[in-house]
């Protein structure tokens, strides 16, 4: 039965959609199963609804945060009481590990029943469980809360680290590289990367950044090279292509050379970095270090709001913008719960349950919906005072550079300052 | 010769001693096999062998992990020669339990909540200092590995003084080495003398299993290299842990490469060892066995210091956990937090159904660990034993995070995926070797002919275990019972992929919630972790006093009267 319906969706969706990256290959599309290749129409939502009451969904997501399994548990209640689906949040520690959780599934042929229904994902582990066909879909955008995303104003809710993501995963919420520091002993945050030097230059041993290739690391990299190369788009046009072997030392000399001069003055003299964000932030919390960055604009108040960071903290983030990207949720090929998981989704997606995500109160992750196209009623649930520790003048967020960038960075980065 | 090869058992039921061999090495081999096979690849050679970081980190690899191991083993024997026969001793006995109970990951976070730059130590002379911000200086993460180093003594420390403390609680070794410190006395030696020429030339070759793997475990751990570790690069361990995490596959081959590598360099470090061990023995004779009386040298009241303040490392480690976990703000160098939280603890009551799941499994694969130990004991002549070390230690040696992948494709084939049984099994892999180590040296030396005298008074072989054998091992039994609890409640990587992250243990949460940084949470966790191996490690010092204080007489007049 099931099976019928999804030869019928193959073939709604093979007309429909316009298959790019994930199809290259008919052989290993061919040999995935139907369920993986099936997508759905928005006209089968009520189907779909029907189909998911009574599943149990395992939603696989990084659950560092009691705040935000708080939330999942709010969610729980609601995804059961609207639609009888039931939510298991699968705590886990990194993505990474759910990736290979599925890869070896798919390499014992579990091709069915996996144990990863919906996951919270994006970037290197989106692209790698593409790569190897370990995701079901195109759904994302046949889901009906799709059309109150923001493709225009929010890009990248459409493309994850320069490549598109042609439905194979939903934007769930955005981030932005922020700065955040105790106003009482910064008082003039730097709002470039060159104000961010000189402040390290007269502050020795007091500013760092997270070794690469942790991912905040990593990003902070690539904010100095697009702020080190220059302001123009044709300026930075190389960047949004693959690397080139031959040009790649050109292109990132700069970054090199911004480097060079400023790790002396920089934590431990620029001969060790921490280990993480969240290293650094307990650093500053300590008094260690003086500034700070996380990629969730909202960090501060939320560690204000966790009596974990002093009142006086304040965020910023450069003038001339910082990268932005998205999270996303995506469903494993071998799902249990598929339909399940698209209900809860689309869910994560309405205004309501992204109102409260945005609420500091309760997550404080920003929305990927177009709040000013929104009915009066649901832009209200969007309304909240300003709170000690958010970002006050918010910065345009600029693309993040190709994924194959990250790579070529991190190895050159770990040849020059690895040892 | 046939009488003096233990078991005449052993020869009628032979093909027997495949059974637990079976069950143990099957699924690790399985497993271990589908690991391995990542690494044959040679593009995952190279890029292991061209990777910049490569040398320095192998280098750093060897260089704590030895260096651990030799540290912990010196200060065993200055410990046990120092302290045996003194009032200390008992207190010592009594101390290691909640100490062993503690688990890795959670004394390398304490121990650095004490020594880095804004921790309570630097705070304590900021004033004197004038410090109003933490120093620049790496005190622990430091490049040569020392922070490291002193976090793996501390912790194999302990280990190796409780596998010393196995080996006196053997039958009739108690009373064996009082005989040896008499006669000794009686010629004119001191007790230090008598230890390092009788007593440490006897005990050290049965301590070589423990200290392989303690060596084993400093060359290849992980959880507290994070912690307290060098960065710049990290050690080996780390770099392939992280490359095997990666969500690429040909970066985990990478990985896989590194392990196999640190593996393989790792035996054939331990065959050196053992090669160079026999000439040593006989320079060592010489100077043993040369007569003269060294005059008996007085404990100096430094070391009774150094002593006292080694051994509150330990309950200040412990105490700054605590608290830790209900540190809100704490600006530096205040002694004091500005704000308090209990934040921490309410995650931490919000876990009761983890916490029981973990007890449950704990008990039940240190029950199947010990089973399987008892039952290659009985079931194999002790020969055997010279082989078991291999495959043993594999477990303790092999990063998890290499195994996992492979356990979790025979748990899909065998569909105990996300099933508590599942994770029973995965376990019992763990706790199964530590318990054989925690169990060979009394088991293997236990008196044949207390076996000869029952089996000669009619008794059946059933009847002999039951009331003669096991009773007077109740002992080391309970520790190595002790010992697979503990290495249960730690298990994060197989917990959360044999149980499909749908089972979750103290440990998985303690994990997954400290990937958020929060040092609070983390803290709390650490304590919940160690609290639960404590009480099992407590009841196992209560059965090994009560054992004590029965005493042999007791067993044999049991058995006469049987």
């Amino acid at each position: 039965m099931s099976l019928q319906i999804n030869r019928r969706q193959l073939l709604a969706a093979s007309a429909a959609v316009p298959f790019t990256g994930f199809f290259a290959n008919p052989v290993q599309a061919a040999g995935a199963t139907a369920g993986a290749i099936a997508g759905v129409s928005a006209a089968d939502w009520p189907a779909t609804l029907r189909t998911a009451r009574g599943q149990t969904v395992y939603f696989n997501a990084w659950a560092g945060s009691e705040r935000i399994n708080a939330y999942l548990q709010w969610v729980a209640v609601e995804l059961e009481k609207r639609h009888g689906v039931k939510l298991e949040h699968v705590k886990v520690s990194d993505t990474a590990e759910v990736v290979k959780r599925v890869r070896a599934e798919k390499q014992a042929g579990r091709n069915t029943d996996g144990s990863v229904d919906a996951v919270w994902i994006n970037g290197e582990n989106f692209l790698a469980m593409r790569r190897d066909a370990l995701l079901y879909g195109p759904f994302a955008e046949a889901l009906p809360n799709f059309a109150l995303v923001d493709t225009v104003g929010k890009p990248t809710t459409r493309i994850d680290f320069s490549q598109t993501v042609d439905g194979m995963e939903a934007p769930w919420g955005m981030a932005q590289l922020t700065f955040f520091a105790d106003s009482k002993v910064v008082a003039q945050p730097p709002r470039s990367m060159n104000e961010w030097v000189a402040y390290a230059k007269a502050h020795p041993g007091r500013m760092t950044y997270p070794k690469p290739p942790n991912f905040h690391g990593t990003t902070f990299l690539k904010q100095v090279l697009i702020e080190a190369t220059g302001t123009t788009t044709a300026d930075r046009a190389a960047f949004y292509q693959p690397v080139k072997t031959d040009d790649f030392a050109k292109l990132t000399a700069p970054l090199w050379a911004t480097l060079d001069a400023v790790h002396p003055k920089l934590w431990r003299e620029g001969k060790q970095f921490p280990a993480s964000n969240t290293a650094m932030r307990q650093m500053l919390s300590d008094g260690e270090l003086h500034i700070s960055l996380t990629f969730n604009p909202n960090e501060a108040a939320n560690e204000i709001a966790a009596k974990r960071l002093p009142e006086s903290v304040v965020s910023w983030q450069h003038a001339a913008g910082t990268l932005g990207n998205t999270h996303f949720l995506a469903i494993a090929y071998n799902a249990r719960a598929k339909e399940g998981a698209q209900v809860l989704i689309n869910f994560l997606m309405s205004p309501e349950a992204q109102a409260r995500k945005a609420n500091i109160q309760f997550w404080g992750d920003p929305t990927v919906l177009a709040v000013d196209r929104l009915p009066a009623a649901e832009k209200a649930l969007f309304a909240q005072g300003a709170v000690p520790g958010t970002v006050l003048q918010a910065a345009p967020a600029l693309a993040e550079p190709h994924a194959s960038w990250i790579d070529a960075i991190e190895r050159e980065w770990l040849k020059r300052y690895g040892q | 010769m046939t009488q003096r090869q233990t078991p005449s058992q052993v020869s009628s039921k032979a093909p027997w001693w495949i059974m637990p061999g079976a069950v143990f090495g099957l699924p690790l081999l399985a497993a271990l096999w589908m690991g391995v096979a990542q690494a044959a690849d040679t593009a995952a050679w190279s890029a292991l062998l061209t990777d910049s970081q490569f040398p320095h980190a192998l280098r750093l690899s060897l260089w704590t992990g030895t260096a651990a191991s030799v540290l912990a083993l010196m200060l065993t024997v200055i410990t046990v020669t120092r302290l045996h026969g003194t009032r200390h001793w008992h207190t010592l006995q009594a101390a290691l339990s909640p100490v062993l109970a503690v688990p890795h990951a959670a004394f390398a976070l304490g121990l650095a909540l004490l020594l880095m730059p804004s921790g309570w130590l630097s705070r304590c002379i900021a004033p004197l200092m004038g410090w109003l911000s933490p120093p620049d200086v790496a005190t622990v993460q430091d490049p040569w590995g020392l922070g490291l180093i002193l976090g793996l003594v501390f912790k194999e420390l302990p280990f190796l003084l409780l596998n010393v403390m196995a080996q006196f609680q053997k039958v009739g070794q108690g009373a064996e080495l009082e005989r040896h410190l008499q006669v000794a006395a009686s010629l004119g030696y001191d007790a230090r003398s008598t230890w390092l020429r009788v007593l440490w030339p006897q005990l050290l070759p049965r301590l070589a299993l423990p200290v392989l793997a303690v060596w084993a475990y400093s060359l290849t751990v992980v959880d507290m290299a994070l912690v307290l570790g060098p960065t710049q690069p990290p050690t080996l361990a780390v770099l392939a842990w992280q490359w095997l995490q990666d969500s690429s596959d040909a970066v985990n081959r990478q990985g896989a490469a590194a392990a196999l590598f640190l593996t393989v360099t790792m035996l054939a470090a331990a065959l050196l060892c053992a090669a160079a061990a026999v000439p040593l023995r006989g320079v060592f004779r010489l100077r043993w066995t040369r007569g003269d009386r060294p005059a008996a040298s007085p404990r100096s009241p430094i070391s009774v210091v150094f002593a006292g303040l080694l051994a509150s490392v330990y309950p200040v480690v412990l105490a700054l956990l605590l608290f830790t976990s209900m540190v809100g703000v704490w600006r530096y160098p205040s002694l004091w937090p500005s704000v308090w939280t209990d934040a921490a603890w309410q995650a931490v009551a919000q876990s009761v159904p983890a916490l029981q799941l973990t007890a449950l499994l704990a008990v039940l694969s240190a029950s199947s660990g010990l089973l399987l130990a008892v039952a290659w004991m009985e079931l194999t002549p002790p020969h055997f034993d010279r082989y078991a070390p291999v495959l043993a230690c594999m477990p303790m040696l092999v990063p998890g995070v290499l195994l996992v992948s492979g356990l979790y494709q025979l748990a899909l084939w065998w569909h105990v995926d996300g099933t508590v049984w599942g994770l029973w099994l995965a376990h019992s892999l763990y706790t199964a070797p530590y318990a054989w180590v925690a169990l060979a040296p009394a088991y293997r030396c236990f008196d044949v002919r207390l076996e000869q005298t029952s089996h000669a008074l009619g008794r059946r072989h059933a009847a002999f275990l039951w009331r003669v054998k096991w009773p007077m091992l109740s002992a080391p039994m309970a520790s190595a019972f002790a010992v697979g609890f503990a290495v249960s409640v730690t298990q994060y990587l197989s917990t959360q992929f044999i149980g499909a992250g749908r089972l979750s243990t103290v440990t998985t949460q303690a994990l997954t919630l400290a990937s958020g940084g929060q040092r609070n949470v983390a803290a709390a966790f650490a304590l919940l972790q160690a609290l639960l191996p404590a009480g099992v490690f407590a009841a196992a010092w209560w059965v090994g006093k009560r054992a004590a204080a029965r005493g042999v007489p007791v067993s044999n007049a049991e058995t006469a009267t049987a």
